[in-house]
């Protein structure tokens, strides 16, 4: 995937470290039969690259779901590097194409999440191109390199908005819609002409942002009950919509409300069993 | 005594015929020229029509192959003799010396380095080198390796042994003689592929004159990540990226004059290809392909010239074309004649699609079984129309290349073809 | 391979993890401090044994692996050495031999990954591999035994279609030993061949050439002839179908198969509105002139057009279809050099084509709409005036083509032999294609002459048009019945373009012919041959045995949503009698598609599960 070269700066969460003494922690998943493989070659042609990625094996690219990603973002990891066979030389036949529809949104819900989307890499590497892998490990351990440490650790709100965003990627409407547009992709065809954007796109976009800020809201709700007009000023997101959003969690009952006379309402999210 | 067959050729065709066998329980002896299975697939870049990486493709099926609890993989051997017929044939097979225990070599190519000797690379067209020691690619199977007893100065002279100094696992051994096999077979099955045309004698393409000029099996592996050049396209005479690209084909095919009238059914598609993969690498490359007429007749291949023209900006020139050269930039320059007027451009790079023929040691192998070829050297199928493969030899099949012109596809479903063909021969024969 | 018995490893007894870091020689050794590494492995959670070894896939190495399982009571086994993608099975080989269930043992790189890629960096590189096996441990810890499910294949084959593919597919299977069950719809076996007058390349009949395979395929004990009959439904998978075919006045027939082989054959595009055909007399399809020629019902002929890709090659279809241009040369060889023998009766035929005498395959409705049309315009128009021609000595044939596909040896000889017979080329170019035309009674072709840059025109008494194939009607039903895709031009889809061209992404469905696409006889019969030996490997061996990396659906989660059963590439999701989803193990390549995807998260990747994954990931992560 070619990325647009902008700043790197622009994140104000993520402060840039000082040059030599930050060294990445960069998982890749690689599939067994291209990337993995390409690295092998990579290998035995000695092509040297850094030292910060960190490989795991899976049978196929499609295994990754948005929310390994995220949930790994949230453990601390500065980067990601997913690794597939080129579109059309998959081993699973249509495996890639699902992948590179899934990183769509994961890079839609890292961007909300606000993690530079630079820190997800998704690049193909065939069984062939020993060199490629390592020209792309070196380019995006720069990448991270400039672009400094994941600050989860250190930041309580990047904390929450990168746990929405894994909550979201769990959640049955993203998932399904994702689905369905996986469907569509799988009557796409082998000679290489991918399907037009579908409108099923769009939508997937706007629930994207929903189920976003609903698990936003249920995140921030956790350990204090919260107004709708404190939730909208923490996330920046106009009362109304906030809202909105509380009257679907209201109604899933995944929110309760306490309105003592007097004062405005505030929500607490309803814990189910031990783990929320 | 268990049912076996012999193959003779690992290519696409012989690997593809190996695996349907053993997966069907028989026992496969598959006997390979070269130090590794393979054939000229691992050599190409990607495969049309939907340029998937060839090597990772083919990797798999290998690995597959040689590892089969089925499978005994003799490679670096020939079959010398034969006897007996159908259900219980005797082979013999001659294993040549590696000079490498091939159980206890890992591949790891520590013995490499320190060879001071260095030949063109068969595997590479002759673009690199290799060591007196080596093996012939990177994904080569087995991964062990072989001296070349041509040019390793140990055995012409009896000085170094560097290599198996640096062996720790001791593989080496330049004590290892050749080793004749005698082998027991049901069927056998013949996938021995074909060879690239030598363009030199026909001077009208100035091959092996001017720099500038590659056959398109050079250029496959010059485009290739793992190659010599490691993918870089560049120029013989200053090392230069070409931007401007001629491809043209039926160069020695569909040419009775040098012996080949025939056409090679996979040359207007692989320079289509050729030509996609320049763009691929970077977005200035122009190409400009001359042909007769284009044979792209295949499933998706029509499409695929299609998108050549469409989203490659590949230009077709219908015409036949002869090479020149600007002596001062060696410059390539095509003269062609479209619409009856005699026309000439100047390329950086001119690439050639040349005639594929018969391997020579086919034929020796034909009459070692007893088989007819044609008289362009290609084994000849008994029942033409409806049993290709089937040969005048009861119990002897034919796949691929060295049946006749046949791309990947088509290799690959003869080569089933064959296994099926060969597992119904020994239960009529009842035998072996 | 008699394998020592696997001991049962309780999946809930604490992990005991031994650990084996190699050197690989130097190539390791070399550039990664092995004795401190394997020094470090010792101090990870559950690992009770680590060791360096020279080389682990050594057989000294292996010895040590196996003490280890049996010294130490190792339940899982961790090698830090090379590439799984060659040695995996090796090591899993080693732990099976010493009891250990293989889905116990992980790998981890520390040659290709690290090693080689960092030898200038030795102290990063060592700070590297142990973090590569501590994440390698986690992961250990989470592994489970798994056993590998065999599922017995029924030994009896179905092939649909009864032309020269099906036939062939039959026949091989027959003669490899197993019984096939052979469906045809027609009352007749052969197929589109039956339409056809003689042969390219031995230019003999084509029903005398394919008589013996028929005569042959009748003959045979094994094959199950079902003429006049169709498969109606098809339930169940690889090894276990159940099958249950229709025949016209005759029961069901419910039969379970193991296999099945698609060849169903292809019919010709009618070229409706293009170049004259139905509206003016004497234009034909290159079919219809074969049935012409093996009627013996030509009518006297002078100048006879051949006009190739009628239709196709991005005009109708956007395929080429690959055998008219030789078709059209085989018959525009047979004119020039056979014609006399062609020649009908002048007085029952006279010379114009308006019925052709259609054997029964040539599609029906073609006929009807060409009788309707015929009909109409007599109706409207009245008596069509009849064209006069003498009887000709010389025949002019012009074939008008794009590109001439005659590939490959014989082909190519064939397409000089033509043009050594006077049959002239004439190329055009798709934006400027030939017309047909009346001048008065005469039929006419005009083109533009390439080279003149001209129009030119010529008077002709046959128009011949190469449309190409196209697939059966019924495709689409078949596909959705065997769940096996279509790809976008209709065909049939093999599995991949290049290394499986005989097999459906499904196992157990393979396919052949010209159901998947444009082919002649040797071809669809090499297919076929093919698809027979696909088939026959599971028949052969009796089961099917899915390595455990499959996927498991949790019935409790699964809410039958079918969104696994829509986007798995192989079709080995299915619903049960509850309305759930279950994998079909047998099927199940391990891609973890549908796991990825699964709305209600209810489908778990065996030995690849999210926990395993997530604690291999996050093994890196942790503040040291
Ligand atoms: C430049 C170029 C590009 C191409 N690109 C494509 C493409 O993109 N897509 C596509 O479908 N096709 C392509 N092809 C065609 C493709 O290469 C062939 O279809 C295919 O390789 C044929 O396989 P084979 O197994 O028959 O023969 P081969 O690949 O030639 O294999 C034959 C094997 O037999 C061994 N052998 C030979 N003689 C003996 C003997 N006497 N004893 C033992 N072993 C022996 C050889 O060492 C070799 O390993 C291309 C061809 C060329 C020249
Ligand atoms: C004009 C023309 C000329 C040709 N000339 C030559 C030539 O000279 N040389 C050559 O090699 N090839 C020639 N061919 C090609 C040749 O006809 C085909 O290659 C061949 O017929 C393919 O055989 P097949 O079995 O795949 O399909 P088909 O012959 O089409 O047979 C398919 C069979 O399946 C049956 N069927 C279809 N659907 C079902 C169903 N749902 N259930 C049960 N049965 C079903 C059909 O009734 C038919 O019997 C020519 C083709 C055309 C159109
Ligand atoms: S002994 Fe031969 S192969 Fe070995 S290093 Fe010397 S020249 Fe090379
Ligand atoms: S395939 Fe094309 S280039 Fe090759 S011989 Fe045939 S017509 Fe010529
Ligand atoms: S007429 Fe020739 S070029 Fe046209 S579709 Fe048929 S085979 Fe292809
Ligand atoms: S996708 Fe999930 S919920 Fe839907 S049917 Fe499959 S397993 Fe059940
Ligand atoms: S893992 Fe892949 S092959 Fe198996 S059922 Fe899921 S999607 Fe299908």
């Amino acid at each position: 995937m070619a990325e647009p070269q902008h700043t790197i700066h622009e994140k104000k969460d993520e402060p840039r470290a000082a040059a030599g003494e930050f060294e990445p922690k960069i998982i890749g998943f690689l599939c067994n039969w291209c990337s993995y493989a390409g690295a092998d070659l990579c290998g035995v042609s000695r092509y040297q690259y850094p030292t910060n990625v960190r490989p795991v094996r899976v049978m196929c690219s499609t295994r990754i779901s948005p929310h390994l990603v995220l949930d790994i973002f949230k453990a601390g990891a500065d980067g990601i590097l997913l690794g597939g066979c080129h579109l059309n030389d998959c081993h699973y036949i249509s495996g890639n194409f699902y992948t590179e529809k899934r990183v769509r949104l994961m890079l839609k819900l890292l961007e909300d999440a606000g993690v530079d989307p630079k820190r997800l890499r998704l690049e193909w590497v065939s069984a062939s191109e020993g060199e490629k892998f390592s020209k792309v490990v070196t380019e995006f351990t720069e990448t991270i390199r400039n672009l400094g440490p994941n600050q989860v650790k250190k930041d309580a709100a990047l904390r929450s908005k990168i746990a929405a965003a894994d909550e979201a990627s769990d959640t049955f409407r993203l998932r399904a819609l994702v689905g369905k547009e996986l469907g569509l992709e799988k009557t796409g065809n082998v000679y290489g002409n991918k399907l037009e954007q579908t409108e099923l796109e769009k939508l997937i976009d706007i629930a994207t942002k929903e189920e976003f800020e609903r698990s936003l809201i249920l995140e921030l709700s956790k350990d204090k009950a919260r107004s709708v007009k404190e939730l909208g000023k923490i996330m920046e997101v106009p009362t109304d919509r906030v809202l909105r959003h509380i009257v679907v969690l209201r109604q899933k009952n995944m929110l309760s409300m306490d309105h003592p006379e007097g004062f405005t309402p505030t929500y607490k999210t309803i814990i189910i069993g031990g783990e929320q | 005594m268990e049912k076996s067959v012999m193959v003779i050729g690992g290519g696409i065709a012989g690997i593809q015929a190996s695996l349907d066998l053993a997966d069907k329980g028989i026992i496969v002896h598959l006997v390979e020229k070269s130090p590794s299975i393979g054939g000229r697939m691992a050599q190409l870049d990607k495969t049309f029509p939907t340029n998937d990486c060839s090597i990772c493709i083919l990797a798999p099926k290998m690995a597959d192959c040689f590892s089969h609890p089925n499978t005994n993989v003799i490679t670096y051997a020939e079959v010398v003799g034969v006897e007996g017929k159908v259900g219980a044939f005797k082979v013999k097979v001659l294993k040549k010396a590696r000079f490498v225990d091939e159980t206890m070599c890992t591949g790891c190519g520590e013995c490499l380095e320190k060879c001071p000797v260095k030949v063109p690379s068969e595997f590479e067209m002759g673009l690199s080198n290799r060591k007196a020691i080596y093996t012939p690619f990177m994904q080569a199977v087995p991964r062990v390796m072989t001296i070349d007893k041509e040019n390793c100065i140990m055995i012409t002279k009896g000085k170094c042994g560097n290599c198996k100094k640096a062996c720790k696992r001791e593989a080496i051994d330049f004590e290892m003689k050749d080793q004749m096999l005698e082998i027991e077979v049901g069927s056998i099955i013949v996938a021995t592929g074909f060879d690239s045309w030598n363009p030199t004698t026909s001077t009208e393409y100035g091959y092996g004159r001017y720099p500038n000029v590659y056959t398109a099996m050079e250029y496959e592996r010059m485009i290739n990540a793992a190659g010599p050049t490691h993918g870089h396209i560049e120029r013989r005479s200053d090392k230069k990226r070409p931007t401007k690209l001629a491809f043209i084909q039926c160069v020695g095919s569909r040419n009775p004059q040098v012996g080949h009238p025939y056409c090679c059914a996979v040359c207007c598609m692989h320079s289509t290809k050729e030509a996609m993969l320049a763009r691929e690498h970077h977005d200035d490359m122009e190409s400009t392909i001359f042909y007769k007429d284009m044979r792209a007749c295949a499933k998706g291949f029509w499409e695929y010239i299609e998108r050549a023209k469409r989203d490659y900006g590949v230009r077709y020139l219908n015409s036949d074309a002869t090479v020149q050269e600007n002596p001062e930039n060696h410059n390539p320059i095509v003269v062609y004649d479209v619409g009856g007027r005699q026309q000439s451009e100047e390329f950086d790079m001119v690439v050639l699609a040349t005639a594929l023929i018969p391997r020579k040691e086919t034929l020796e192998l034909a009459k070692i079984l007893g088989l007819k070829a044609d008289e362009f050297g290609f084994l000849e199928s008994s029942d033409r129309i409806l049993g290709m493969g089937r040969t005048n030899v009861p119990g002897v099949f034919l796949a691929g290349y060295a049946a006749g012109p046949a791309d990947i596809p088509e290799s690959v479903a003869q080569g089933s073809s064959a296994a099926a063909k060969a597992v119904e021969a020994m239960a009529l024969a009842g035998g072996a | 391979m008699t394998m020592a018995e696997t001991k049962k490893t309780d999946p809930n007894e604490k992990p005991r993890i031994g650990v084996y870091v190699c050197h690989c020689g130097s190539n390791i050794g070399g550039f990664v401090d092995v004795p401190s590494v394997a020094e470090y492995a010792k101090t990870l959670p559950d690992v009770v044994y680590a060791t360096d070894n020279l080389y682990t896939c050594a057989e000294d190495g292996l010895t040590s692996i196996r003490e280890g399982i049996r010294k130490h009571n190792l339940n899982r086994v961790v090698v830090a050495s090379c590439t799984p993608r060659t040695h995996a099975p090796l090591f899993q080989t080693t732990c099976e031999s010493a009891g250990l269930n293989k889905y116990l043992f992980t790998f981890v790189n520390i040659r290709e990954h690290c090693s080689w890629v960092h030898m200038k960096e030795k102290e990063k590189a060592t700070l590297k591999a142990r973090d590569l096996i501590k994440m390698g441990v986690a992961r250990a810890r989470l592994l489970m035994p798994q056993e590998e499910e065999k599922v017995d294949v029924e030994p009896t084959g179905l092939v649909i279609g009864g032309g020269v593919s099906g036939m062939t597919a039959a026949l091989s299977l027959a003669d490899m030993g197993f019984p096939v069950h052979l469906v045809e719809k027609e009352g007749e076996l052969g197929g589109f061949v039956r339409n056809l007058n003689n042969l390219y390349v031995t230019e003999k009949s084509a029903t005398e050439t394919i008589k013996p395979l028929i005569e042959k395929v009748k003959a045979s004990k094994n094959v199950k002839l079902h003429l006049n009959s169709q498969v109606k439904s098809v339930e169940g998978f690889i090894g276990n179908y159940d099958v249950v075919m229709a025949s016209k006045g005759a029961e069901d027939i419910k039969t379970k198969v193991g296999t099945i082989v698609v060849a169903t054959g292809a019919l010709e595009f009618v070229p409706e509105g293009l170049y004259g055909y139905n509206q003016y007399p004497n234009i034909v399809t290159l079919t219809e002139f074969e049935i012409l020629c093996k009627k013996k019902s030509l009518p006297s002929l002078k100048n006879v057009a051949f006009i190739q890709c009628v239709g196709s090659r991005g005009q109708k279809v956007s395929y080429c279809s690959r055998i008219c241009c030789n078709v059209a040369i085989k018959n525009a060889i047979n004119i020039v050099d056979n014609y006399e023998n062609m020649l009908g009766l002048a007085e029952k035929n006279g010379t114009i084509i308006d019925t052709v005498p259609v054997e029964k395959k040539v599609p029906d409705e073609i006929l009807e709409r060409r009788r309707r049309r015929r009909g109409r315009e007599r109706g409207e128009e009245g008596e069509a005036e009849e064209v006069k021609l003498g009887p000709s000595e010389k025949i002019e044939v012009t074939v008008f083509n794009r590109d001439v596909m005659a590939y490959g040896v014989e082909h190519e000889l064939t397409y000089n032999k033509a043009r050594e017979h006077r049959v002239k080329f004439v190329r055009y170019t798709p934006e400027n294609p030939p017309k047909v035309f009346m001048e008065g009674n005469q039929l006419m072709v005009s083109y533009f002459h390439e080279t003149l840059k001209l129009d030119r025109s010529m008077p002709v008494d046959m128009v011949v048009l190469s449309t190409p194939m196209v697939p059966q009607l019924d495709t689409r039903e078949m596909s959705q019945m065997l769940k096996v895709p279509q790809g976008q031009d209709g065909w049939f889809l093999e599995a991949h373009v290049k290394l499986r061209p005989v097999d459906f992404a499904t196992d157990g469905i393979y396919v052949c012919g010209t159901c998947k696409g444009p082919a002649d006889i040797t071809e669809a019969a090499t297919q076929a041959a093919a698809a027979a030996s696909r088939a026959a490997i599971p028949m052969a061996k009796g089961y099917v045995q899915a390595e455990a990396l499959t996927s498991v659906v949790d019935d409790i989660k699964c809410s039958g949503c079918g969104t696994c059963i829509q986007v798995c590439p192989y079709g080995a999701m299915r619903k049960n009698d509850k309305g759930l989803a279950e994998t079909i193990v047998a099927a199940c390549k391990g891609c973890g598609c549908c796991g990825a995807t699964c709305p209600e998260m209810a489908i778990t990747m065996t030995n690849y599960t999210d926990a395993q994954l997530l604690a291999e990931a996050k093994a890196t992560l942790e503040e040291v």
